[in-house]
């Protein structure tokens, strides 16, 4: 041993060898590991621990939805002297702006889904205590979350903006509180509706372009379609809607909306006085959501494939 | 069940169309290292699938650490790791978020699994390059990466499947050395590979499949029987060692750069050393050559059970 290691008030340096310590701590089960892949999807999908590239186009999208709700508060700031009724768009119009998220889910739900089939991931996960249905839990709860807070977001910075440029904050927070359910539970149906087409779709192929097409494909030949099954149907008749209106599912939850806030289907909407058309919306669209999740389980009932 | 029975396997049969992976496999396997050992297609990841629960026997069960595999995968799953053979990592994440994330999957805390993740990857020589993306690894790097995912949920037993496949002679040994560590650690590790110096160089425990049924199970140690066969190392004099043994009446020759002399009983060890001493050269090695597990399965396969 040298001198100054042996001089007192200086320090020895020391070797430990950290070698294996095991884990002696609480641990989770099921619901942890369900709990652990959807805080890891939601990573994913917002680029977090990502490279620059893959923050931007989420954040980018929430920037151009949110556009409508600071314009109206805006303009609501800038004539608040002259008492003017702008109102540029409506809570129930901005639920129709979060469809643009369909956007955002086939750019998404592909990234979460497809590189765990393609990269050979699901294995390891599946050797943890998960099984299909909590896999499918955690995908797509992650990105009904995203889409429910990048719906809600816009809608909450319109509300507050709103409140705050009015000539009585009270009197504007009281005169709208129905919107303090509509808009969540309509975002909500939104949100849930496009994260399982979106998870359904992308579980089909393990190439992310391809799913991301597909979602767009969709709802692009549904939206077709069903526009000229309404122009021809609109020729036979009086009504100014038609049930063909439902074969467009990008506007499916947009009924719902309507129901949501007003009671019933929006008279000038392509759905528009079909008798129970807001049955039927309801209707197809707990069948489509039955559809893609049973797709989902089907494809994750066993990880061998 | 005996607490120092690791694995028990009853009249485990498993069919796939058309093909019978394993075919009543019955065996107790006690804890430590043990080779999973048989040529390619043998069975042995089928195996691996059913003890993970993953896939379901056609007949017979399985008990893991004492737990019915049929009754609870769930709880069985949450005691093991597993090692894949093909690449299963997403490539465009660091290793540390990976490790970390599978650390929370298999139940621990968020705190915990990033800590646990920095100290395994550090255990596994990856401390430098862990918040560098997988896709820039190495072959060995990435085997290290996925043996660290293995470990970091801190299991009773650990799956390997061809852990060394791909690496290069270094990275081999490498590998080996730190799967020979685990049993230090009280992990026991199960390794599938169809390399028998692999398992003769690590594992204390050896089960033999071909074609879906058990060729031999035993203790690696009793499985290897002496061949009357020494192996004497004096440098690069070997033919002064040769000529010096024909003239005691022992045949030898030059093997892989050593000596290896045909012997018939202790008497003839001494005589070799004697020689060896007589010549005045310098021994490095003298040992008695075992049967190989190469000859082990050879012979145990073409036979009878």
């Amino acid at each position: 041993m040298s001198a100054a290691a042996e001089s007192p008030g200086v320090r020895r340096g020391a070797v430990y060898d950290r070698s294996y310590r095991p884990y002696d701590g609480p641990r989770g089960r099921r619901a942890a590991a369900t709990a652990a892949l959807y805080r890891a999807s939601i990573r994913r999908a917002l680029g977090l621990r990502r490279s620059w590239r893959q923050k931007a186009a989420p954040f980018v999208l929430l920037a151009v939805v949110s556009v409508p709700a600071v314009v109206n508060v805006g303009i609501g700031y800038i004539t608040r002297e002259r008492r003017l009724p702008i109102e540029i768009i409506t809570y129930r119009d901005y639920v129709g702006v979060s469809s643009a998220l369909l956007l955002f889910v086939a750019l998404v739900a592909p990234d979460v889904m497809c590189p765990d089939r393609r990269q050979r991931v699901l294995p390891l996960m599946f050797s943890r205590p998960l099984v299909g249905n909590d896999y499918v839990a955690a995908k797509v709860g992650s990105i009904t979350t995203i889409l429910f807070a990048f719906s809600f977001l816009p809608q909450l910075v319109l509300f507050v903006g709103n409140m705050l440029v009015s000539d009585s904050a009270f009197d504007y927070f009281a005169g709208h509180l129905d919107v303090l359910w509509q808009v969540p539970a309509s975002v909500a149906l939104l949100a849930v509706y496009y994260a399982v087409i979106g998870c359904a779709v992308a579980s089909l192929t393990d190439r992310r372009i391809v799913a991301g097409a597909s979602v767009i494909g969709l709802f692009l030949v549904t939206s077709i379609a069903s526009a000229v099954i309404v122009d021809n149907g609109a020729d036979r008749g009086p009504s100014p809607g038609s049930p063909g209106a439902l074969v467009n599912v990008l506007r499916l939850p947009l009924y719902l909306r309507d129901l949501v806030f007003l009671g019933h289907v929006d008279a000038t909407s392509p759905l528009g006085g079909v008798d129970h058309g807001g049955m039927y919306a309801v209707g197809l669209y707990v069948i489509v959501l039955g559809l893609g999740l049973g797709v989902l389980w089907r494809r994750y009932r066993w990880v061998e494939r | 069940m005996d607490a120092d029975v690791l694995l028990r396997v009853t009249a485990l049969t498993k069919r796939y169309p058309g093909v019978t992976a394993l075919d009543g496999l019955t065996l107790d396997v006690p804890r430590g290292r043990i080779g999973l050992v048989g040529a390619n297609g043998a069975g042995k990841s089928t195996m691996f699938r059913l003890l993970l629960g993953l896939t379901q026997p056609t007949e017979g069960h399985i008990q893991v650490c004492g737990v019915d595999v049929a009754a609870d995968p769930i709880e069985v799953r949450s005691r093991l790791g597993y090692m894949p053979e093909h690449d299963c990592l997403p490539l465009d994440q660091t290793a540390a978020d990976v490790v970390s994330t599978f650390g929370e999957l298999s139940g621990l805390p968020r705190r915990a699994a990033r800590q646990r993740a920095s100290d395994i990857l550090d255990l596994v020589g990856l401390d430098e390059a862990r918040f560098r993306p997988i896709g820039g690894f190495s072959t060995g790097m990435r085997q290290r990466t996925k043996l660290a995912q293995a470990l970091v949920g801190d299991p009773e037993l650990v799956l390997l499947d061809e852990p060394t496949a791909g690496l290069d002679p270094l990275g081999r040994e490498e590998m080996l050395a730190l799967v020979a560590r685990l049993g230090t650690f009280g992990i026991s590790v199960m390794m599938a590979t169809h390399l028998l110096d692999d398992v003769q160089q690590v594992c204390d425990h050896v089960v033999m499949i071909d074609a879906g049924r058990l060729v031999v199970a035993g203790e690696t140690a009793s499985l290897l029987d002496r061949t009357g066969v020494v192996t004497v190392d004096v440098g690069l004099r070997h033919h002064d060692l040769i000529a010096g043994l024909a003239s005691a009446g022992v045949d030898a020759t030059v093997v892989n750069g050593a000596v290896e002399a045909t012997i018939e009983g202790d008497q003839q060890l001494d005589l070799v050393r004697d020689v060896v001493a007589d010549l005045g050269l310098p021994l490095f090695r003298l040992t008695t050559r075992l049967t190989s597990l190469d000859e082990v399965f050879l012979r145990s396969a073409g036979g009878p059970e």
